[in-house]
């Protein structure tokens, strides 16, 4: 069944994936079915990330934008290096 | 087998399923219900149920190996659910059949399959293999989310199972686990709380209340999202839910808006201030796709909702039931739905500027044609306004405005339908001009009376009035008799007293734009307001007697007021005036004097503000502004008053950008504020100081020294010591409004490069990444804007940010052994900061030659590309200089190391000096040992033989030019 085995693992390296469901048992699938974790442990998250600091949740978003620093506080509609225009000079 | 060969043919696509779920359903009958059915001459092998059973147990196991990236596993698992619950389904009826009164939970030949099935998999929910406790879980959640029924002893079990693999350390795992819980979750909370309390503590707890914890807390966004789209959708889970509308992967937040909100069904059923919040983070959300799903919600959900139900119930009344909606088909447009949809917005509120009902709008219009062509405006529809329909017209001439161009079925394009739809601007005035009287009626109505009613009705008033404004500037006012209606109506409108401050500001926008752009119609601007202002402060402290005889008593009313402070410097209430008849004032009355002239004097500042925001032209030129200066604004700045005076400074900075003189004459006086006011004064000042160094560069130069031969030393421009002392004040102070106005203000004249001082940059990138700062977003995101812009737009920017590079890292390395010594830190390894790989990964990245504008284009001419190659070959010389130079710690060392490995050095980019300096450098590090570790060695030896070879091709050149 090493043979076998072998041979699974060629073809599924080339053709698409199948499961051969008429296969016997394998040896490898046994180990693997039948180990259990040594503790829970080991397969589970450590406890501190059980909760997370933010709740996941992005921070206010204040939308600032480029155009914010092209623009003058006091003044918000005048742009910046379009002093005067208008002709009033 | 034929078991296996359907599952084997299960595996290759889903179409063939239904198929093969009656095949495999056929070899179940024959094996199970043999005595009933079974024709046996057509049975060759005599199977029994069990084997049937363990047979499919066996093809179940060869599924649990198969990585999840297979399809081929998905799809035997979806068959697999598939059949289960179609042979549930058929073994029900024949059990129905037989016994029509069974009622429910009978055991059939499925309901053994199931079990075996379970009871299997329970036993590797733990194994060690992570892809066997993958499928192991998958299966189990599918099957249970296939089946209508479980067993009750299987169903505690698996519960039990499940949710101690909720944390588990694979998200597949989990994102299983939590898929299967959901289904169970309703079930277990209305049947047994607290049956299992007593035993594992843990588990004890409902089901829910962990997945909701899941739901919140789960590291894995996929986990979070499916959670989200899996759990009963009951008032107690759904703030959980909507809480997700901000959770930090878009594609989750994207799952609540297209799938979650829309499936949730009529949208009235939330609260208003949900109805809010969610519209407001969807629209404005930064993910583009979130933004759309919330659109598409708004003008295809919601207003269905509006649309809809009124209509069903006008059908159930006039044929009783029977009248079903149309599925998926939109209803008819109707201004009633729309003006419904509205007001359950609560647009009075969410449709003030920078509310989002106008985004929302926007987006509705944009996706409803058919109400585009569908709304119109009649004189009828200008009768009787309210808020929620001079909301439509608004919104709808903004969206046609905005989009004139835009080709339009039937009419040559929206603007075209705009001005065919609306009224023209002289009976435009006229509806104005009405909203305004009822306006100031229930202003008056609501001043005297306390009538609470009428307090909410001015509110609406208020609204209405200022979408009719906001319609007014964008009228086309070429038409004279339009213009000149619009021109008195406004000019009347601003001297009202009781006009509230929107509406004033409005108006006066309107008035700016009717007098015209040109200079002249500024200057006829400038007069009218000026009148106005006197007018107000008439018409107000007018009623009060003659005490003010003349009409300049604006000025005489303000020096009185400073003449308080002169007195003694507190009081203001201090009881001075007299009325004309001699008669001494009663404190109350003296009080209410007091009161009065407070708000008459920020009625007429708000004017002059609202005035000098839309002016341009030279101060110094135009005598009414100086006049109100003088008058108005300087009395004001001086004032007792916090608020006079704030709104004073405001106005005088304002004036100060009209004028270079008096910025400069003002300065100190601002800077004077900051240092000497509380956060909202500082915050003012540190505005106007930006705003008038970017209006006015020059104030900042140094002075020219051609002027000053004579003496060695020119005085150099006093000026710039005090303000970066104020600015750099500001990133410090412990007011999160004060420290972002200085952050942003500081970002504004570093890129009009007005301020260069590479201290304060070092000082603004600390403030960035400095865990004191956490919590001010608005600090963080803009810095997180302001500092690739600001390196990338300029090579000697990104010098400048080469240069502080290293003091950086040495203060942020101390900043966070000073956060680690300290005891009271609650989370551990300094969570709340910001690693220093990441600092270094920014840095990196803000001093990348290729990224600097004009690098790539043409490496060297460009003048704001000019030495940009050299940057980072600047990073290396000046981060091993550090380390040569001091001797630092261990962390401090592999950050500069990481960064030393990833620079880019583009050859030929740098000059023979500096990359000799460069190898001098590496040399030096080589001598003393610098590189302790084997990842530092090979970043020294890699830039080191990177130096070498540019140093060679270097020397080459100059021998063969020499040569």
């Amino acid at each position: 069944s090493a043979a076998q085995d072998k041979e699974k693992k060629v073809r599924k390296e080339k053709e698409p994936f199948e499961i051969d469901f008429a296969a016997p048992m394998s040896q490898e699938l046994a180990a693997q079915l039948y180990t259990n974790a040594s503790s829970n442990a080991t397969i589970s998250l450590p406890r501190k990330e059980w909760r997370s600091r933010t709740r996941n949740l992005l921070p206010d978003d204040k939308h600032f934008n480029s155009k914010d620093l092209l623009k003058l506080f006091l003044k918000p509609k005048a742009r910046l290096g379009a002093r005067k225009a208008g002709g009033s000079t | 087998r034929a078991i296996c060969t359907v599952f084997g043919d299960a595996q290759k696509s889903t179409a063939g399923h239904r198929k093969l779920v009656i095949s495999l359903r056929k070899i179940q009958e024959q094996c199970a219900y043999e005595p009933v059915k079974l024709n046996k001459a057509k049975r060759q092998e005599d199977y029994e149920e069990e084997d049937f059973n363990s047979e499919v147990v066996r093809c179940v196991l060869r599924i649990l190996p198969v990585r999840k990236a297979e399809p081929a596993g998905d799809r035997v698992v979806r068959f697999l659910g598939t059949f289960l619950n179609s042979a549930g389904a058929k073994d029900n009826e024949i059990a129905t059949s037989s016994d029509p009164d069974t009622t429910s939970a009978l055991e059939t030949p499925t309901s053994r399959l199931v079990s075996q099935i379970l009871n299997t998999l329970l036993q590797l929910l733990t194994v060690k293999d992570k892809v066997i406790r993958f499928r192991a879980t998958q299966i189990t959640s599918h099957i249970i989310n296939s089946l209508d029924t479980l067993d009750d002893t299987l169903f505690h079990q698996l519960r039990y199972a499940l949710l101690k693999r909720i944390h588990d350390k694979e998200s597949m795992v989990r994102l299983q686990a939590v898929y299967g819980l959901g289904r169970l979750a309703a079930e277990v909370e209305d049947e047994d709380r607290g049956e299992y309390s007593d035993s594992e503590d843990d588990v004890g707890r409902g089901v829910l209340e962990k997945l909701l914890v899941v739901l919140q807390n789960d590291p894995a966004a996929e986990v979070r999202r499916n959670l989200l789209l899996n759990l009963p959708l009951t008032k107690e889970v759904l703030p959980y839910l909507l809480e997700r509308a901000r959770d930090s992967d878009g594609a989750t937040r994207r799952a609540l808006y297209a799938r979650l909100l829309p499936a949730l069904g009529d949208f009235r059923h939330l609260s208003l201030t949900h109805r809010e919040k969610l519209l407001r983070w969807g629209l404005r959300d930064r993910d583009e796709s979130v933004r759309k799903a919330t659109a598409r919600l708004f003008r295809e959900r919601w207003i269905e909702d509006c649309a809809v139900l009124p209509a069903a119930q006008a059908a159930e009344e006039a044929e009783g039931e029977g009248a079903q909606k149309p599925a998926n088909q939109a209803a008819d447009p109707s201004l009633d739905a729309l003006l419904e949809l509205l007001e359950r917005i609560d647009v009075v509120n969410s449709g003030t500027e920078g509310g989002i009902a106008l985004t929302a709008m926007k987006e509705f219009w944009d996706g409803r044609p058919d109400y585009v062509e569908y709304v119109s405006f009649p004189d009828d529809f200008w009768e009787d306004l309210n808020p929620e329909l001079a909301f439509v017209a608004r919104t709808f001439n903004d969206y046609c405005r905005s989009n004139k161009d835009a080709a339009y079925a039937g009419h040559r394009n929206l603007d075209a339908l705009v001005e065919e739809k609306l009224p023209e601007v002289t009976k435009f005035g006229y509806f104005l001009e009405r909203e305004l009287n009822k306006l100031v009626a229930t202003m008056h109505e609501a001043a005297t009376g306390e009538d609470e009613d009428v307090v909410e009705d001015a509110a609406q008033r208020e609204f209405i009035v200022e979408q009719l404004l906001h319609m007014a500037l964008t009228l086309d006012y070429s038409d004279e008799v339009g213009r000149r209606k619009m021109f008195g109506l406004m000019r009347e409108a601003l001297s009202l007293p009781d006009l509230p401050e929107e509406a004033t500001r409005l108006v006066s926008e309107v008035l700016r734009l009717v007098c015209g752009e040109d200079a002249k119609g500024e200057r006829e601007f400038c007069g009218i307001v000026l009148e106005a202002i006197a007018e107000v402060h008439d018409t107000i402290l007018g009623e009060d007697g003659e005490t003010e005889q003349d009409n300049s008593s604006v000025d005489e009313s303000f020096h009185s007021a400073t003449e308080y402070v002169d007195e003694d410097g507190a009081t203001v209430s201090k009881p001075k005036p007299k009325k004309k008849n001699g008669e001494e004032l009663t404190p109350e009355e003296t009080e209410e004097k007091a009161i009065k002239e407070i708000m008459v004097n920020m009625k007429c500042l708000h004017i002059a503000l609202c005035m000098l925001q839309n002016v341009g032209c030279d101060l110094e030129q135009n005598t009414h502004l100086v006049m109100m200066l003088n008058n108005l604004i300087v009395p004001a700045v001086r004032s007792q008053e916090a608020p006079i005076r704030e709104r004073g400074l405001l106005c005088l900075g304002l004036c100060c950008l009209l004028g270079r003189n008096l910025a400069e004459e003002n300065l100190t006086l601002f800077l004077h504020c900051f240092t000497k006011g509380h956060p909202a004064l500082q915050t003012i000042a540190l505005q106007i100081i930006a705003d008038i160094l970017i209006t006015h560069p020059s104030l900042l130069a140094e002075p020219s020294i051609d002027a000053t031969t004579a003496t060695e030393q020119p005085e150099g421009n006093q000026l710039i010591k005090p303000v970066l002392k104020v600015f750099s004040k500001s990133l410090k102070s412990d007011d999160p409004a004060v420290q972002s106005t200085g952050a942003t203000a500081l970002s504004k004249t570093m890129l009009s490069r007005l301020i260069t001082d590479p201290d304060l940059l070092k000082q603004l990138v600390v403030a960035y990444f400095d865990p004191d700062t956490g919590t001010n977003a608005q600090l963080k995101q803009s810095l997180s804007y302001f500092l690739p812009v600001y390196c990338h737009s300029r090579a000697e920017n990104a010098h400048r940010m080469v240069q502080i590079a290293p003091s950086v890292i040495a203060k942020l390395v101390t900043i966070r052994e000073n956060m680690l010594d300290d005891a009271d830190v609650d989370d551990e390894s300094g969570e709340g900061m910001v690693k220093l790989g990441t600092v270094g990964q920014m840095l990196l990245d803000w001093t990348d030659p290729r990224k600097i504008v004009g690098f790539a284009e043409a490496a060297g001419t460009n003048a704001t590309a000019d030495g940009a190659g050299e940057t980072q070959f600047l990073l290396v010389e000046r981060l091993l200089d550090r380390m040569n130079s001091y001797q630092i710690g261990k962390d401090e060392k592999k950050v500069l190391f990481s960064i030393l490995g990833k620079v880019h050095l583009p050859a030929g980019a740098c000059s023979a000096e500096l990359l000799k300096e460069c190898c001098q450098e590496v040399a030096v590090a080589y001598e003393t040992g610098l590189a302790t570790d084997m990842t530092s060695r090979n970043i020294l030896k890699k830039l080191q033989s990177q130096l070498f070879e540019q140093m060679n091709t270097v020397a080459a050149a100059e021998r063969g030019g020499g040569g």
